[in-house]
Protein backbone atom coordinates (compact mmCIF):
# COMPACT_ATOMS: atom_id res chain seq x y z
CA UNK A 1 0.00 0.00 0.00
CA UNK A 2 2.80 2.34 0.94
CA UNK A 3 4.56 1.50 -2.33
CA UNK A 4 1.43 2.26 -4.35
CA UNK A 5 1.17 5.63 -2.64
CA UNK A 6 4.77 6.37 -3.42
CA UNK A 7 4.40 5.44 -7.08
CA UNK A 8 1.24 7.52 -7.31
CA UNK A 9 3.05 10.45 -5.70
CA UNK A 10 5.92 10.13 -8.14
CA UNK A 11 3.48 10.41 -11.03
CA UNK A 12 2.36 13.69 -9.54
CA UNK A 13 4.72 16.53 -10.14
CA UNK A 14 5.79 16.74 -6.49
CA UNK A 15 8.60 14.18 -6.12
CA UNK A 16 9.87 15.56 -2.80
CA UNK A 17 6.68 14.38 -1.09
CA UNK A 18 8.12 10.88 -1.57
CA UNK A 19 10.71 11.57 1.11
CA UNK A 20 7.90 11.62 3.69
CA UNK A 21 7.28 7.93 2.93
CA UNK A 22 10.04 6.78 5.30
CA UNK A 23 8.93 8.60 8.49
CA UNK A 24 5.25 7.93 7.81
CA UNK A 25 5.87 4.24 7.13
CA UNK A 26 8.00 3.92 10.28
CA UNK A 27 5.40 5.62 12.48
CA UNK A 28 2.62 3.49 11.00
CA UNK A 29 4.61 0.30 11.68
CA UNK A 30 5.18 1.33 15.31
CA UNK A 31 1.52 2.19 15.81
CA UNK A 32 0.14 -0.96 14.14
CA UNK A 33 2.34 -3.38 16.10
CA UNK A 34 1.67 -1.54 19.36
CA UNK A 35 -2.08 -1.78 18.75
CA UNK A 36 -1.85 -5.49 17.90
CA UNK A 37 -0.11 -6.21 21.21
CA UNK A 38 -1.92 -3.87 23.59
CA UNK A 39 -5.42 -3.77 22.02
CA UNK A 40 -6.12 -0.39 23.62
CA UNK A 41 -8.73 0.39 20.97
CA UNK A 42 -10.90 -2.67 21.61
CA UNK A 43 -14.20 -2.69 23.47
CA UNK A 44 -17.52 -4.51 23.45
CA UNK A 45 -19.53 -3.54 20.35
CA UNK A 46 -22.85 -3.40 22.20
CA UNK A 47 -24.51 -1.52 19.30
CA UNK A 48 -24.11 -4.67 17.21
CA UNK A 49 -23.87 -7.52 19.73
CA UNK A 50 -27.05 -6.90 21.71
CA UNK A 51 -30.54 -8.11 20.85
CA UNK A 52 -32.22 -4.94 19.56
CA UNK A 53 -35.69 -4.62 18.09
CA UNK A 54 -36.15 -1.21 16.53
CA UNK A 55 -39.34 0.30 15.14
CA UNK A 56 -39.07 2.01 11.73
CA UNK A 57 -37.05 5.24 11.91
CA UNK A 58 -39.13 8.42 11.79
CA UNK A 59 -37.83 11.81 10.79
CA UNK A 60 -37.68 14.69 8.39
CA UNK A 61 -35.18 16.79 6.50
CA UNK A 62 -35.54 20.34 5.32
CA UNK A 63 -33.29 22.17 2.86
CA UNK A 64 -31.84 25.19 4.63
CA UNK A 65 -29.10 26.42 2.34
CA UNK A 66 -26.69 25.84 -0.48
CA UNK A 67 -22.91 25.80 -0.69
CA UNK A 68 -21.97 27.14 -4.10
CA UNK A 69 -18.26 26.31 -4.13
CA UNK A 70 -16.04 24.50 -1.64
CA UNK A 71 -12.85 22.46 -1.76
CA UNK A 72 -14.00 20.17 1.07
CA UNK A 73 -15.18 16.77 -0.14
CA UNK A 74 -17.45 16.21 2.89
CA UNK A 75 -19.34 17.98 5.65
CA UNK A 76 -17.12 19.28 8.45
CA UNK A 77 -17.37 17.36 11.73
CA UNK A 78 -19.11 14.32 10.23
CA UNK A 79 -20.01 12.15 13.25
CA UNK A 80 -22.72 9.96 11.72
CA UNK A 81 -20.45 6.92 11.94
CA UNK A 82 -19.06 7.66 15.42
CA UNK A 83 -21.92 6.41 17.56
CA UNK A 84 -20.14 6.91 20.89
CA UNK A 85 -19.13 10.54 20.32
CA UNK A 86 -21.68 12.35 22.45
CA UNK A 87 -23.10 15.72 21.39
CA UNK A 88 -25.25 18.23 23.23
CA UNK A 89 -28.02 16.54 25.22
CA UNK A 90 -31.64 17.49 24.63
CA UNK A 91 -33.65 17.60 27.81
CA UNK B 1 -45.38 14.16 41.99
CA UNK B 2 -48.99 13.43 42.86
CA UNK B 3 -49.86 11.92 46.19
CA UNK B 4 -52.90 9.81 46.74
CA UNK B 5 -55.10 11.09 49.49
CA UNK B 6 -56.23 8.55 52.06
CA UNK B 7 -59.90 7.62 51.71
CA UNK B 8 -62.18 9.41 54.14
CA UNK B 9 -62.99 7.26 57.21
CA UNK B 10 -66.25 5.43 56.81
CA UNK B 11 -68.85 6.06 59.50
CA UNK B 12 -68.48 2.47 60.85
CA UNK B 13 -64.80 2.67 61.78
CA UNK B 14 -63.53 5.23 64.29
CA UNK B 15 -61.29 8.00 62.99
CA UNK B 16 -57.58 7.42 63.81
CA UNK B 17 -56.24 9.33 66.79
CA UNK B 18 -53.68 12.12 66.32
CA UNK B 19 -50.90 9.93 67.71
CA UNK B 20 -51.71 7.17 65.25
CA UNK B 21 -51.75 9.63 62.35
CA UNK B 22 -48.35 11.04 63.36
CA UNK B 23 -46.97 7.50 63.66
CA UNK B 24 -48.25 6.64 60.18
CA UNK B 25 -46.72 9.80 58.72
CA UNK B 26 -43.33 9.02 60.28
CA UNK B 27 -43.20 5.46 59.01
CA UNK B 28 -41.16 5.16 55.83
CA UNK B 29 -42.95 3.45 52.98
CA UNK B 30 -41.68 -0.07 52.46
CA UNK B 31 -40.62 -0.67 48.88
CA UNK B 32 -40.34 -4.36 48.20
CA UNK B 33 -38.15 -5.39 45.24
CA UNK B 34 -39.97 -5.61 41.93
CA UNK B 35 -38.82 -9.16 41.26
CA UNK B 36 -38.03 -11.47 44.20
CA UNK B 37 -35.30 -13.90 43.13
CA UNK B 38 -34.17 -15.45 46.41
CA UNK B 39 -33.67 -19.19 46.06
CA UNK B 40 -35.97 -20.28 48.87
CA UNK B 41 -34.92 -23.92 48.79
CA UNK B 42 -31.42 -23.00 50.05
CA UNK B 43 -32.42 -20.83 52.99
CA UNK B 44 -30.28 -22.47 55.66
CA UNK B 45 -26.91 -22.02 53.90
CA UNK B 46 -26.55 -25.74 53.23
CA UNK B 47 -26.79 -26.82 49.60
CA UNK B 48 -27.55 -30.50 49.80
CA UNK B 49 -27.52 -32.98 46.95
CA UNK B 50 -31.22 -33.66 46.34
CA UNK B 51 -30.49 -37.38 46.10
CA UNK B 52 -28.17 -38.20 49.02
CA UNK B 53 -28.03 -35.04 51.14
CA UNK B 54 -24.25 -34.52 50.93
CA UNK B 55 -22.99 -30.93 50.79
CA UNK B 56 -19.92 -31.83 48.69
CA UNK B 57 -21.33 -30.16 45.60
CA UNK B 58 -19.35 -28.69 42.71
CA UNK B 59 -19.92 -27.37 39.22
CA UNK B 60 -18.99 -29.92 36.56
CA UNK B 61 -17.49 -27.74 33.83
CA UNK B 62 -18.04 -30.11 30.93
CA UNK B 63 -21.80 -30.37 31.50
CA UNK B 64 -22.44 -27.01 33.21
CA UNK B 65 -24.41 -28.86 35.90
CA UNK B 66 -23.94 -29.21 39.62
CA UNK B 67 -22.49 -32.55 40.64
CA UNK B 68 -22.50 -34.30 44.00
CA UNK B 69 -18.96 -35.57 44.69
CA UNK B 70 -20.41 -38.25 46.92
CA UNK B 71 -23.02 -40.00 44.77
CA UNK B 72 -22.21 -38.46 41.32
CA UNK B 73 -25.77 -37.19 40.93
CA UNK B 74 -26.06 -34.22 38.53
CA UNK B 75 -28.72 -31.51 38.47
CA UNK B 76 -29.08 -27.82 37.77
CA UNK B 77 -31.01 -24.81 38.93
CA UNK B 78 -33.81 -23.39 36.76
CA UNK B 79 -33.09 -20.75 34.12
CA UNK B 80 -34.07 -17.29 35.37
CA UNK B 81 -35.21 -16.27 31.88
CA UNK B 82 -38.32 -18.48 32.12
CA UNK B 83 -38.61 -18.56 35.89
CA UNK B 84 -39.02 -14.80 36.25
CA UNK B 85 -40.24 -14.05 32.72
CA UNK B 86 -37.20 -11.93 31.87
CA UNK B 87 -37.47 -12.46 28.11
CA UNK B 88 -40.92 -10.99 27.70
CA UNK B 89 -42.88 -7.84 28.34
CA UNK B 90 -39.96 -5.48 27.74
CA UNK B 91 -42.19 -3.11 25.78
CA UNK B 92 -44.63 -2.94 28.70
CA UNK B 93 -42.01 -2.04 31.32
CA UNK B 94 -42.82 1.14 33.17
CA UNK B 95 -40.22 2.98 35.25
CA UNK B 96 -37.26 1.17 36.79
CA UNK B 97 -37.91 -2.44 37.74
CA UNK B 98 -35.19 -3.89 39.97
CA UNK B 99 -34.75 -7.54 40.90
CA UNK B 100 -33.98 -8.28 44.53
CA UNK B 101 -30.31 -9.14 43.88
CA UNK B 102 -29.71 -5.81 42.14
CA UNK B 103 -31.07 -3.64 44.94
CA UNK B 104 -29.00 -0.86 46.47
CA UNK B 105 -26.03 -1.96 48.53
CA UNK B 106 -26.30 -0.96 52.17
CA UNK B 107 -23.43 1.34 53.10
CA UNK B 108 -22.85 -0.35 56.46
CA UNK B 109 -23.01 -3.93 55.15
CA UNK B 110 -20.08 -6.09 56.22
CA UNK B 111 -18.09 -8.29 53.87
CA UNK B 112 -17.88 -11.11 56.37
CA UNK B 113 -20.88 -13.28 57.08
CA UNK B 114 -21.01 -15.65 60.04
CA UNK B 115 -22.91 -18.91 59.75
CA UNK B 116 -24.03 -21.32 62.36
CA UNK B 117 -23.23 -24.73 60.87
CA UNK B 118 -26.41 -26.79 60.67
CA UNK B 119 -24.34 -29.95 60.94
CA UNK B 120 -22.56 -29.37 64.27
CA UNK B 121 -23.45 -25.89 65.54
CA UNK B 122 -19.97 -24.38 65.07
CA UNK B 123 -19.63 -20.83 63.76
CA UNK B 124 -18.13 -20.46 60.30
CA UNK B 125 -17.04 -17.13 58.82
CA UNK B 126 -17.23 -16.43 55.06
CA UNK B 127 -15.47 -13.41 53.52
CA UNK B 128 -17.93 -12.53 50.76
CA UNK B 129 -15.49 -10.18 49.02
CA UNK B 130 -13.71 -13.15 47.49
CA UNK B 131 -15.69 -16.30 48.12
CA UNK B 132 -19.23 -17.35 48.89
CA UNK B 133 -18.67 -20.72 50.44
CA UNK B 134 -16.59 -22.14 53.26
CA UNK B 135 -16.11 -25.52 54.87
CA UNK B 136 -16.88 -26.05 58.51
CA UNK B 137 -13.51 -27.22 59.85
CA UNK B 138 -15.21 -29.40 62.47
CA UNK B 139 -17.68 -31.47 60.47
CA UNK B 140 -16.58 -30.75 56.85
CA UNK B 141 -20.01 -29.47 55.76
CA UNK B 142 -19.82 -26.87 53.00
CA UNK B 143 -21.71 -23.71 53.92
CA UNK B 144 -22.86 -21.26 51.27
CA UNK B 145 -24.13 -17.71 51.22
CA UNK B 146 -27.57 -18.12 49.71
CA UNK B 147 -29.67 -15.39 51.26
CA UNK B 148 -29.29 -12.06 49.50
CA UNK B 149 -27.25 -10.07 51.99
CA UNK B 150 -27.31 -6.28 51.53
CA UNK B 151 -23.61 -5.99 50.53
CA UNK B 152 -23.99 -6.81 46.85
CA UNK B 153 -22.30 -10.21 47.05
CA UNK B 154 -25.28 -12.34 46.04
CA UNK B 155 -26.80 -11.64 42.61
CA UNK B 156 -30.10 -12.82 41.15
CA UNK B 157 -28.54 -15.26 38.75
CA UNK B 158 -25.30 -16.94 37.81
CA UNK B 159 -23.99 -18.16 34.48
CA UNK B 160 -21.88 -21.26 35.21
CA UNK B 161 -18.41 -21.82 33.76
CA UNK B 162 -18.48 -23.83 30.54
CA UNK B 163 -14.83 -23.75 29.42
CA UNK B 164 -12.56 -25.89 31.56
CA UNK B 165 -9.33 -24.50 32.97
CA UNK B 166 -7.27 -26.40 30.37
CA UNK B 167 -9.26 -24.81 27.55
CA UNK B 168 -8.79 -21.38 29.13
CA UNK B 169 -5.04 -21.94 29.49
CA UNK B 170 -4.81 -23.12 25.86
CA UNK B 171 -6.55 -20.00 24.58
CA UNK B 172 -4.35 -17.68 26.66
CA UNK B 173 -1.22 -19.52 25.51
CA UNK B 174 -2.28 -19.21 21.88
CA UNK B 175 -3.09 -15.50 22.27
CA UNK B 176 0.28 -14.68 23.84
CA UNK B 177 2.09 -17.07 21.46
CA UNK B 178 1.02 -14.97 18.48
CA UNK B 179 2.52 -11.92 20.19
CA UNK B 180 6.00 -13.06 21.15
CA UNK B 181 8.39 -11.15 18.89
CA UNK B 182 7.86 -7.67 20.34
CA UNK B 183 6.71 -8.71 23.82
CA UNK B 184 8.46 -7.35 26.87
CA UNK B 185 11.28 -9.80 27.78
CA UNK B 186 10.20 -9.99 31.44
CA UNK B 187 6.65 -10.86 30.40
CA UNK B 188 8.00 -13.74 28.31
CA UNK B 189 10.19 -14.96 31.19
CA UNK B 190 7.40 -14.83 33.73
CA UNK B 191 4.58 -16.08 31.50
CA UNK B 192 2.82 -18.92 33.33
CA UNK B 193 -0.67 -19.32 31.85
CA UNK B 194 -1.41 -22.08 34.40
CA UNK B 195 -1.80 -19.24 36.93
CA UNK B 196 -5.07 -18.28 35.26
CA UNK B 197 -7.89 -17.52 37.71
CA UNK B 198 -11.50 -18.50 37.25
CA UNK B 199 -13.46 -15.45 38.38
CA UNK B 200 -17.14 -14.65 38.49
CA UNK B 201 -17.44 -10.95 37.70
CA UNK B 202 -20.52 -8.91 38.68
CA UNK B 203 -22.71 -7.45 35.95
CA UNK B 204 -26.09 -5.81 35.75
CA UNK B 205 -28.11 -7.09 32.82
CA UNK B 206 -30.67 -4.60 31.58
CA UNK B 207 -33.78 -4.90 29.42
CA UNK B 208 -35.15 -1.53 28.34
CA UNK B 209 -37.30 0.26 25.83
CA UNK B 210 -36.41 3.81 24.82
CA UNK B 211 -37.10 6.63 22.37
CA UNK B 212 -34.08 8.43 20.96
CA UNK B 213 -34.11 11.77 19.13
CA UNK B 214 -31.33 13.25 17.01
CA UNK B 215 -30.89 16.65 15.35
CA UNK B 216 -28.17 17.75 13.03
CA UNK B 217 -27.11 18.91 9.62
CA UNK B 218 -26.55 16.92 6.46
CA UNK B 219 -25.16 17.78 3.05
CA UNK B 220 -26.00 16.42 -0.41
CA UNK B 221 -23.54 16.98 -3.25
CA UNK B 222 -25.09 18.67 -6.26
CA UNK B 223 -22.05 19.19 -8.48
CA UNK B 224 -18.37 18.40 -8.72
CA UNK B 225 -15.90 19.99 -11.13
CA UNK B 226 -12.18 20.69 -11.54
CA UNK B 227 -10.48 23.93 -12.38
CA UNK B 228 -6.94 24.45 -13.68
CA UNK B 229 -4.68 26.64 -11.58
CA UNK B 230 -1.36 26.96 -13.33
CA UNK B 231 0.07 23.45 -13.36
CA UNK B 232 -2.33 22.10 -10.72
CA UNK B 233 -5.95 21.11 -11.05
CA UNK B 234 -8.27 21.73 -8.09
CA UNK B 235 -11.51 19.86 -7.42
CA UNK B 236 -14.52 21.88 -6.25
CA UNK B 237 -17.90 20.80 -4.91
CA UNK B 238 -21.35 22.35 -4.62
CA UNK B 239 -23.84 21.03 -2.08
CA UNK B 240 -27.31 21.47 -0.63
CA UNK B 241 -27.46 21.81 3.16
CA UNK B 242 -30.31 20.14 5.06
CA UNK B 243 -31.51 20.20 8.62
CA UNK B 244 -31.93 16.54 9.63
CA UNK B 245 -34.26 15.20 12.34
CA UNK B 246 -34.49 11.54 13.26
CA UNK B 247 -36.39 9.59 15.90
CA UNK B 248 -36.34 5.89 16.68
CA UNK B 249 -38.02 3.71 19.30
CA UNK B 250 -36.34 0.45 20.17
CA UNK B 251 -36.16 -2.38 22.67
CA UNK B 252 -32.88 -3.80 23.99
CA UNK B 253 -32.72 -7.24 25.54
CA UNK B 254 -29.91 -8.17 27.96
CA UNK B 255 -27.61 -5.17 27.64
CA UNK B 256 -24.73 -6.05 29.97
CA UNK B 257 -23.08 -3.41 32.19
CA UNK B 258 -20.11 -3.80 34.55
CA UNK B 259 -21.27 -3.89 38.16
CA UNK B 260 -17.91 -3.24 39.77
CA UNK B 261 -16.45 0.27 39.83
CA UNK B 262 -12.94 -1.15 39.54
CA UNK B 263 -13.82 -2.74 36.17
CA UNK B 264 -16.13 -0.01 34.90
CA UNK B 265 -13.45 2.69 34.71
CA UNK B 266 -11.66 2.40 31.39
CA UNK B 267 -8.74 4.48 30.25
CA UNK B 268 -5.01 4.54 29.53
CA UNK B 269 -4.20 3.86 33.21
CA UNK B 270 -5.63 0.34 33.11
CA UNK B 271 -6.52 -2.48 30.73
CA UNK B 272 -10.15 -2.90 31.79
CA UNK B 273 -11.26 -2.50 28.17
CA UNK B 274 -9.88 -6.02 27.62
CA UNK B 275 -12.37 -7.53 30.07
CA UNK B 276 -15.10 -5.40 28.49
CA UNK B 277 -14.27 -6.70 25.01
CA UNK B 278 -15.04 -10.35 25.80
CA UNK B 279 -18.73 -9.47 26.23
CA UNK B 280 -21.38 -10.55 25.26
CA UNK B 281 -22.24 -13.65 27.26
CA UNK B 282 -25.18 -15.95 26.56
CA UNK B 283 -27.05 -14.41 29.49
CA UNK B 284 -30.26 -16.15 28.44
CA UNK B 285 -28.79 -19.34 29.93
CA UNK B 286 -28.20 -17.84 33.40
CA UNK B 287 -29.64 -19.94 36.21
CA UNK B 288 -31.04 -19.16 39.62
CA UNK B 289 -28.51 -18.46 42.35
CA UNK B 290 -26.83 -21.37 44.03
CA UNK B 291 -23.48 -20.70 45.69
CA UNK B 292 -22.27 -24.21 44.81
CA UNK B 293 -21.67 -22.94 41.26
CA UNK B 294 -18.88 -20.83 42.80
CA UNK B 295 -17.04 -23.58 44.64
CA UNK B 296 -13.42 -23.50 43.52
CA UNK B 297 -13.75 -20.14 41.77
CA UNK B 298 -13.27 -16.66 43.15
CA UNK B 299 -15.77 -13.87 42.77
CA UNK B 300 -15.73 -10.10 42.77
CA UNK B 301 -18.39 -8.21 44.64
CA UNK B 302 -20.76 -5.75 42.98
CA UNK B 303 -20.32 -2.22 44.33
CA UNK B 304 -22.37 -0.16 41.87
CA UNK B 305 -26.07 0.45 42.27
CA UNK B 306 -28.69 0.87 39.57
CA UNK B 307 -28.67 4.66 40.09
CA UNK B 308 -24.90 4.78 39.44
CA UNK B 309 -25.36 2.93 36.16
CA UNK B 310 -28.32 4.89 34.80
CA UNK B 311 -26.03 7.42 33.01
CA UNK B 312 -24.09 4.50 31.49
CA UNK B 313 -27.34 2.93 30.28
CA UNK B 314 -28.48 6.21 28.69
CA UNK B 315 -25.10 6.66 27.01
CA UNK B 316 -25.27 3.17 25.51
CA UNK B 317 -28.89 3.64 24.43
CA UNK B 318 -27.93 6.87 22.64
CA UNK B 319 -25.17 5.02 20.79
CA UNK B 320 -27.52 2.17 19.87
CA UNK B 321 -30.08 4.69 18.56
CA UNK B 322 -27.40 6.37 16.46
CA UNK B 323 -26.43 3.09 14.86
CA UNK B 324 -30.12 2.36 14.19
CA UNK B 325 -30.73 5.65 12.33
CA UNK B 326 -27.50 5.47 10.33
CA UNK B 327 -29.10 3.48 7.51
CA UNK B 328 -31.63 6.29 6.94
CA UNK B 329 -28.88 8.80 6.10
CA UNK B 330 -27.72 7.36 2.78
CA UNK B 331 -29.01 10.31 0.73
CA UNK B 332 -26.57 12.65 2.54
CA UNK B 333 -23.54 11.59 0.54
CA UNK B 334 -21.36 14.34 2.04
CA UNK B 335 -22.17 13.14 5.56
CA UNK B 336 -24.19 14.18 8.58
CA UNK B 337 -23.07 16.11 11.65
CA UNK B 338 -25.28 15.40 14.67
CA UNK B 339 -25.52 18.43 16.94
CA UNK B 340 -28.05 17.44 19.60
CA UNK B 341 -29.46 14.17 20.88
CA UNK B 342 -31.80 12.95 23.56
CA UNK B 343 -33.07 9.69 24.97
CA UNK B 344 -36.19 8.91 26.94
CA UNK B 345 -36.01 5.60 28.76
CA UNK B 346 -39.61 4.45 28.96
CA UNK B 347 -38.87 1.49 31.19
CA UNK B 348 -35.99 -0.71 32.30
CA UNK B 349 -35.54 -3.96 34.18
CA UNK B 350 -32.29 -4.66 36.08
CA UNK B 351 -31.04 -8.08 37.05
CA UNK B 352 -27.71 -8.73 38.82
CA UNK B 353 -25.66 -11.61 37.45
CA UNK B 354 -22.31 -13.28 37.98
CA UNK B 355 -20.63 -14.05 34.66
CA UNK B 356 -17.62 -16.39 34.30
CA UNK B 357 -14.19 -15.24 33.10
CA UNK B 358 -10.80 -16.95 32.94
CA UNK B 359 -8.43 -14.14 33.83
CA UNK B 360 -4.66 -14.06 33.48
CA UNK B 361 -3.03 -10.94 34.85
CA UNK B 362 0.51 -9.65 34.62
CA UNK B 363 1.77 -6.59 36.52
CA UNK B 364 4.30 -4.53 34.55
CA UNK B 365 6.41 -2.87 37.22
CA UNK B 366 8.16 -0.19 35.17
CA UNK B 367 4.83 1.20 34.00
CA UNK B 368 2.81 0.24 37.10
CA UNK B 369 0.22 -1.24 34.78
CA UNK B 370 -1.80 -4.42 35.25
CA UNK B 371 -2.22 -6.27 31.95
CA UNK B 372 -5.08 -8.73 31.50
CA UNK B 373 -5.61 -11.59 29.12
CA UNK B 374 -9.26 -12.58 29.51
CA UNK B 375 -11.25 -15.51 28.17
CA UNK B 376 -15.03 -15.54 28.08
CA UNK B 377 -15.71 -18.84 29.84
CA UNK B 378 -18.93 -19.38 27.85
CA UNK B 379 -18.08 -18.41 24.28
CA UNK B 380 -14.29 -18.73 24.38
CA UNK B 381 -13.76 -15.21 23.05
CA UNK B 382 -10.25 -14.14 24.05
CA UNK B 383 -8.72 -10.69 24.28
CA UNK B 384 -5.63 -9.40 26.01
CA UNK B 385 -2.99 -6.82 26.47
CA UNK B 386 0.63 -7.91 26.10
CA UNK B 387 3.34 -5.49 27.35
CA UNK B 388 5.62 -4.44 24.49
CA UNK B 389 9.37 -3.99 24.36
CA UNK B 390 9.68 -0.41 23.08
CA UNK B 391 13.34 -0.68 21.95
CA UNK B 392 12.47 -3.65 19.71
CA UNK B 393 9.42 -1.90 18.39
CA UNK B 394 11.47 1.21 17.64
CA UNK B 395 14.04 -0.88 15.79
CA UNK B 396 11.31 -2.48 13.64
CA UNK B 397 9.81 0.93 12.83
CA UNK B 398 13.27 2.29 11.96
CA UNK B 399 13.97 -0.67 9.65
CA UNK B 400 10.69 -0.28 7.76
CA UNK B 401 11.14 3.52 7.58
CA UNK B 402 14.70 3.21 6.25
CA UNK B 403 13.63 0.61 3.66
CA UNK B 404 10.81 2.85 2.37
CA UNK B 405 13.10 5.88 2.34
CA UNK B 406 15.59 3.89 0.25
CA UNK B 407 12.88 3.10 -2.33
CA UNK B 408 11.81 6.76 -2.34
CA UNK B 409 15.40 7.84 -2.96
CA UNK B 410 15.74 5.33 -5.81
CA UNK B 411 12.55 6.59 -7.48
CA UNK B 412 13.74 10.19 -7.15
CA UNK B 413 17.15 9.40 -8.67
CA UNK B 414 15.52 7.48 -11.53
CA UNK B 415 13.06 10.25 -12.35
CA UNK B 416 15.68 13.08 -12.09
Amino acid sequence: MMLELMVAASEDDSPWVLLLGGPIGGAATYWLIHRYYRNTDKSHAYERDTIIEADPVRGSEERTGHIAKTRKSGISGDNSGHHRRRVQRLR
Amino acid sequence: MTQELPPPPSPEEPAPSLAEELEAARAEPESPPSIETVNESLRDGINRCPKCGSTDVRLRGSSGMLMCLFCRNEWQETRVEERFGLGEGIRDLDGTVIASGAEDIAADAQDTVTFKCEGCGAEVVVDTAESLNARCHWCRHTLNVNSQIPNGAVPDAVLPFKLTKDEGVARIREFAGRRRLFAHPRFKEEFVPENVMGVYLPYLVVDAHADATYRGEGEVQTRRWTEKRGDDSVTYYAADVYRVDREVSFVVDDLTLEGSSERATMGPGNTNNIVNTILPFDTKNAVQWNASYLTGFSSEKRDLNVADLHPVLEDQLLSIGRSEVQASLRQFDRGVRWEAEGVDVGGSRWVAMYLPVWLYSYFQEDKQLLHYIAVNARTGETMGSVPVSHPRLFLAALTVGTFLEGIAGAILVASA
